[in-house]
């Protein structure tokens, strides 16, 4: 298998489960009895969705903090902005069965006695559209917002301030009901998607399946980029932006890339994860919102492929036992996870346990080369591949 | 240097050919000609820097420097600290603009108008006084990012490694006695052994000129003799200018020296000429 | 409590403007007479034309009468229709003789008859009032009078006015007269020389009543000249207006400037001077806010007396609250993160969102009411503008901490110390200076800075948990804006961002001009990545 050998044994193990659970997931809210040990209650399908949606836009800022070295904080703004593609797409197909019955306006249009859609909500009525949009409007964004930003080398803190500013500003905008995209309230009461009822329980389970296949599909791109010379190159702008350019490489282009990318895969999440919670509001522009995503990167750990994932699904799951329990101490735990992390845990989970085994090897091999043994293959892996 | 004698030329032909040749290639000849013209004396220079200044916040680190590099040449430069060595190799590769004077490189390259990259692509390597090396990527790594070719970010993304590029890799890694640490992290590498990878990933670029900046700061004896030999070996075929403290090994370089004093050139010649210029000696000993 | 404490000072004054208004009046004859008519059945005709008459005797003495009119207080009494001043208390009535007010006993309510009112007579007694009080010894009275008749406008009152003005010493009580004679010969059917007179005297006052008359005026006269006269005041008025407007606008934007100086300042000394990123910086403002909050309360249970020093009280204790909390931050925390500014970055939101749930936790998650002193309330008025003593003292305070803090940082051991190791921090360790205390200290006295901040921002802000957040993207800007590691750069960054979003608020709205805003930063800096005031130099890093 040439793929197994250029994207390592992890990335096809994890495709694998991403792949399997797309599958059996549904198969077993839907097909197994309710009294089967293996039956999942379908209450659950949307809420693990929505992990699936959040390890995805865990592993797009990975791309772009992991291996790149940007902190971005206003990955949420990509995200937003997919769930606001998507929700239009969703909104347009309410149709008349809105509260005030108007084919053509969603009822928050006609509350505010709008007579007729904005010129920017045309086209959201098709699918296809809508989808163009999800991938064209963060990747669009973000291209132009990196070009001026890298290109006059705004780099460490100072471009996640303005990363943060840019979401800042975002949320405001959104906030405004004559930005027509629903105010304070957001886009919500969705009906159906592509024809099939959005709360049925068979639309949930396919909702899901997509998202397990979107993440695999993150997890491909973001293998293969960064096992590309690219990636390598990425790992350099990281660790010694000035040296790449003295030996002729425009790592702003580079970070222009990974930074689009990143943004792309981030509009997806948000498209999948709209649809999957039923609403899309100006909230999610929310500076702090962004910020969580990083501690999910870095409680995984960044620069790997697995962190970001497990990270993500991990902090989620512990959110929602957490809010069940004592909702008025998750901020506490969320708040020491930031620092407990940086301080006793930066290289994540994944990280650690790959840092720890590399070492072992590496002494091994020592250990070996003392005795005058012929090397095996030597199989350092940098921190940062895989 | 140069002697200007193409001026009069286009007159005397324009007076002899009765056929007129294609306007357009008149008018390329026309600029070829007034850009030669304008060349004058740095036609045959490598590096021409002329009446160079620059200011930090009222220090003057390099006040009205002149200096210029025949093809081919190796040029040692010493000076104690702050004469504006580390800011002339800035103003070369293009991290710091003078605030005036006249920067070529190959006698016609405005290298002021240029930034970073695009000079390390015209061929100008610059080796820096602390070693810095990609430290997370392995020795081999840390060479094919550095290998000539195409810079572009959709070729890195597509790019295979061929034949032609192993085997380039595999020479440098000889000269500069890396082999067996080819799959080695950069980070695990001794200091001598990062200043070496790094003269390694300036031979990957094959630039036409290589700026070293104190390469044997912090080596052995030992060490220090290897890199002598390395850095001849290389001025083989390329230009190099080194900036070093260490006296000795100037001396075992060989070649013509400057000595620079508070931004600008205080001696010029051979090490033997420069070192007995009283001049020299008051700026290392007196004061 | 704030608006408590207006009420009881608006009740004061009307107190005091009542004691003024009763001096007895010996006057009687004439004007008793007039005042009895009002006596016995009649129609609404017949007390306007009584009105008119009592104001004509033009004796002040019918004042009180006529405001017991218009109050619905004037009854007579069935049995002789004599003419009372009376208030209802239960069954009975309160009486007081209309002229002297000098009590008069009580009866049984049936025993009178309520003069009848409606909304003309109350009118007609307006006009009466203005008139009479235009010749009252108080000199707020005639001034009010002045202004009612400016606002009633009406032509039978010229004569009345030109007399007034006449007798008139008082120069701001006359100009207030002239201004209600102009109102009144707009309404005449004077001569049009004399309405452009008027138009002109109108244009002197200036303020959005002279442009009302003026408009009625201009869209209903026929007379071309007085028509272009007043079209030329209106312009004139015009400008004047949009000018005080910029001008207010402006003095918003010195506030917004203020406030953000206040919260970036500190934030100056940490980012800007050790460049440490701290994103709980917010929350050492909100410390200092919720200082303020504890103070005034322990002063209202224990030391009332100290009310209006609450905040003088608070400003060091909030610097001390924040500097701790800040000095236990750098010791526990950041210091393990120098040099790693993204995990600084990180680890500080982490302890932002604890600060910030342990105040949630503690005081409650609502708004905490924290009262402004006397002298922090009120406002006066600069030609058209309104100035508020809180946004004043908030810029004198914010000048002044600025200026204490570049005392600081220039002229004592411990600036002289901060400004080394910033510098070259080998050196500084070298020459014994001793680092970690120096950064322990920079650090909390930035912090320390924040927490006079949220003083301050408690006057003029919510004080709740989340105070700090809304300022830290602002405070970053301004710094970044300003130029890392300059102080003057913070002034000069929070003073342009503050105005130039109030500046752009009329044309684009609040939450647009603050968009319009962060874009401009961000194109800013790619011009300008360093800030306004960059630190150049060769060691800086490209």
């Amino acid at each position: 298998m040439i793929l197994a050998r250029f994207l390592g044994p992890r990335v096809i193990v994890l495709v694998a489960v991403l792949l399997a659970a797309a599958v059996l997931v549904p198969a077993a809210t839907l097909a197994l009895p309710a009294s089967s040990p293996f039956h999942i209650p379908a209450y659950l399908v949307p809420l693990i969705g929505k992990y699936v949606c959040y390890a995805l836009l865990a592993l797009a800022l990975d791309l772009v903090w992991g291996y790149v070295g940007i902190l971005s904080l206003g990955h949420g703004a990509f995200f937003a902005l997919g769930g606001y593609a998507m929700g239009m797409y969703l909104m347009r197909q309410i149709g008349s069965r809105g509260v005030y019955g108007n084919p053509i306006l969603p009822d928050f249009m006609v509350f505010l006695n709008w007579k007729e859609l904005p010129w920017y909500w045309t086209g959201f009525g098709e699918f296809w559209f809508a989808a163009i949009m999800v991938v064209l409007v963060p990747g669009l964004l973000a291209f132009v917002f990196g070009f001026f930003a890298f290109r006059s080398r705004v780099t460490g803190v100072y471009l996640s301030i303005i990363t943060q500013a840019m979401t800042y500003a975002l949320l405001l905008a959104f906030f405004r009901n004559d930005m027509g995209f629903g105010g304070n309230n957001g886009l919500t009461d969705f009906k159906d998607i592509l024809g099939f009822p959005i709360q049925a329980e068979t639309t949930r389970a396919g909702l899901f399946a997509a998202s397990c296949v979107a993440l695999a599909l993150g997890v491909l791109v973001v293998g293969a980029i960064t096992r590309s010379k690219l990636g390598k190159l990425m790992v350099a702008v990281r660790d010694a932006e000035s040296r790449t350019r003295f030996i002729g490489w425009r790592p702003e282009y580079v970070k222009l890339f990974a930074f689009t990318v990143s943004a792309v895969m981030a509009g997806i999440a948000g498209a999948l994860y709209v649809p999957q919670v039923g609403i899309i509001n100006p909230g999610e522009f929310a500076p702090v919102n962004s910020i969580e995503i990083v501690i999910w990167a870095a409680v995984g750990g960044r620069g790997t492929l697995l962190g970001p994932v497990i990270g993500a699904l991990l902090v989620n799951y512990g959110k929602s036992v957490f809010t069940g329990l004592a909702p008025e101490y998750w901020l506490f735990v969320l708040g020491g996870l930031f620092v407990l992390v940086t301080l006793f845990l930066p290289r994540g989970i994944v990280g650690t346990i790959d840092h720890g085994w590399s070492a072992l090897r590496e002494r091994r091999r020592a250990a070996r080369a003392e005795k005058g043994e012929s090397m095996g293959e030597g199989g350092v892996s940098s921190q940062a591949a895989e | 240097m140069m002697t200007m004698d193409q001026g009069a030329a286009p007159q005397t032909e324009g007076g002899e050919f009765v056929v007129s040749p294609h306007p357009y290639a008149t008018q390329l000849r026309t600029e070829r000609l007034a850009r030669e013209a304008a060349l004058g004396s740095r036609r045959e220079t490598l590096l021409y820097l002329n009446g160079v200044n620059k200011t930090f916040d009222g220090f003057k680190a390099i006040n009205n420097l002149s200096l210029v590099l025949e093809r081919g040449e190796m040029r040692a430069i010493i000076g104690p600290n702050g004469a504006g060595k580390t800011t002339m190799m800035d103003i070369i590769t293009g991290k710091t603009r003078p605030d005036a004077g006249e920067v070529y490189f190959r006698g016609e390259v405005d290298l002021t108008k240029h930034d970073e990259p695009a000079i390390a692509s015209m061929g100008i390597g610059r080796k820096f006084q602390k070693p810095t090396v990609f430290e997370s990527h392995t020795v081999e790594d840390n060479l094919a990012l550095s290998l000539s070719g195409s810079r572009s970010v959709l070729t890195a993304l597509l790019h295979k490694k061929s034949a032609a590029d192993a085997g380039k890799i595999d020479e440098i890694l000889a000269t500069t006695r890396l082999t067996d640490k080819r799959k080695r992290l950069a980070s695990g590498l001794s200091h001598g052994q990062k200043q070496w990878l790094e003269i390694g990933m300036l031979l990957a670029q094959d630039p036409e000129l290589l700026l070293v900046d104190e390469p044997v700061a912090g080596m052995t004896d030992a060490e220090t003799e290897e890199t002598a030999r390395l850095l001849r070996d290389i001025a083989q075929k390329h230009s190099v200018i080194v900036v070093e403290h260490d006296m000795h090994f100037v001396r075992e370089l060989g070649v013509k020296v400057t000595c620079l004093h508070e931004g600008s050139v205080l001696s010029e010649g051979s090490i033997d000429h420069v070192s007995r210029d009283p001049r020299v000696i008051e700026v290392y000993l007196g004061r | 409590m704030r608006c408590m404490l207006k009420r009881l000072s608006l009740l004061w004054l009307l107190i005091l403007a009542g004691l003024a208004a009763a001096p007895v009046w010996a006057a009687e004859g004439d004007a008793a007479a007039i005042v009895q008519s009002f006596g016995g059945k009649q129609g609404y005709d017949e007390t306007e034309t009584h009105i008119k008459e009592a104001a004509a005797t033009g004796d002040p003495a019918v004042a009180p009468a006529l405001r017991a009119l218009r109050d619905g207080n004037l009854y007579w009494r069935k049995s002789d229709e004599a003419v009372f001043i009376a208030t209802e208390s239960g069954d009975t009535l309160k009486l007081a003789d209309p002229m002297t007010g000098a009590d008069a006993g009580t009866a049984p309510k049936d025993d009178f008859t309520k003069v009848r009112v409606k909304n003309s007579i109350r009118v007609a007694v307006t006009a009466a009032l203005g008139s009479l009080t235009l010749r009252a010894e108080n000199a707020v009275q005639r001034l009010r009078a002045a202004d009612t008749l400016f606002s009633e406008a009406d032509p039978e009152m010229i004569e009345p006015l030109d007399g007034a003005i006449a007798a008139e010493t008082d120069a701001t009580v006359k100009a207030r007269m002239e201004e209600a004679r102009a109102a009144a010969v707009l309404e005449s059917d004077r001569p049009a020389e004399e309405k452009a007179a008027a138009a002109k005297v109108l244009e002197q006052r200036g303020d959005r009543e002279a442009l009302n008359k003026l408009a009625t005026f201009a869209s209903s006269t026929k007379d071309e000249a007085a028509r272009g006269a007043a079209e030329r005041a209106i312009a004139a008025i015009e400008s004047n207006i949009a000018f005080w407007g910029q001008a207010q606008n402006v003095w918003y934007g010195l506030s917004l400037g203020s406030v953000l100086l206040l919260a970036a300042i500190g934030l100056a000394i940490t980012f800007g001077v050790m460049g440490v990123i701290n994103m709980a910086h917010g929350e050492m403002v909100m410390l200092g806010a919720y200082t303020t909050f504890v103070v005034q309360e322990q002063i209202r249970q224990s030391a009332p007396f100290l009310f209006e020093w609450s905040l003088a009280i608070a400003i060091p204790l909030a610097f001390l609250v924040s500097a701790a909390v800040g000095l236990v931050l750098e010791r526990s925390l950041i210091r393990f993160l120098y040099g790693r500014p993204l995990e600084t970055l990180l680890a500080t939101f982490g302890v932002s969102l604890v600060l910030q749930q342990a105040v949630r936790s503690i005081f409650g998650p609502t708004n905490r009411q924290v009262g402004n002193p006397d002298w922090m309330s009120g406002a006066f008025d600069v030609g058209m503008m309104s100035v508020t003593w809180n946004r004043l003292w908030i810029i004198v305070f914010a000048l002044l901490v600025f200026a204490a803090l570049l005392l600081v940082l220039n002229k004592t051991p411990l600036g002289l110390q901060m400004r080394a190791v910033t510098q070259n921090r080998k050196m500084a360790s070298a020459m014994g200076i001793r680092t970690p205390w120096i950064d322990a200290m920079t650090f909390a006295l930035g912090s320390g800075i924040a927490g006079m901040a949220g003083v301050a921002l408690s006057q003029i802000d919510n004080v709740s948990p989340n105070l700090g957040q809304g300022y830290i993207i602002d405070s970053f800007m301004v710094v970044v804006f300003g130029g890392v590691g300059n102080l003057w750069g913070t002034l000069v960054g929070a003073m342009t961002l503050g105005i130039l979003n109030k500046l752009l608020e009329p044309f684009a709205g609040a939450v647009l001009g603050k968009i319009v805003v962060l874009v401009l930063i961000i194109l800013f800096i790619q011009k300008r990545p360093r800030g306004l005031f960059a630190q150049k130099g060769r060691f800086v890093d490209a």
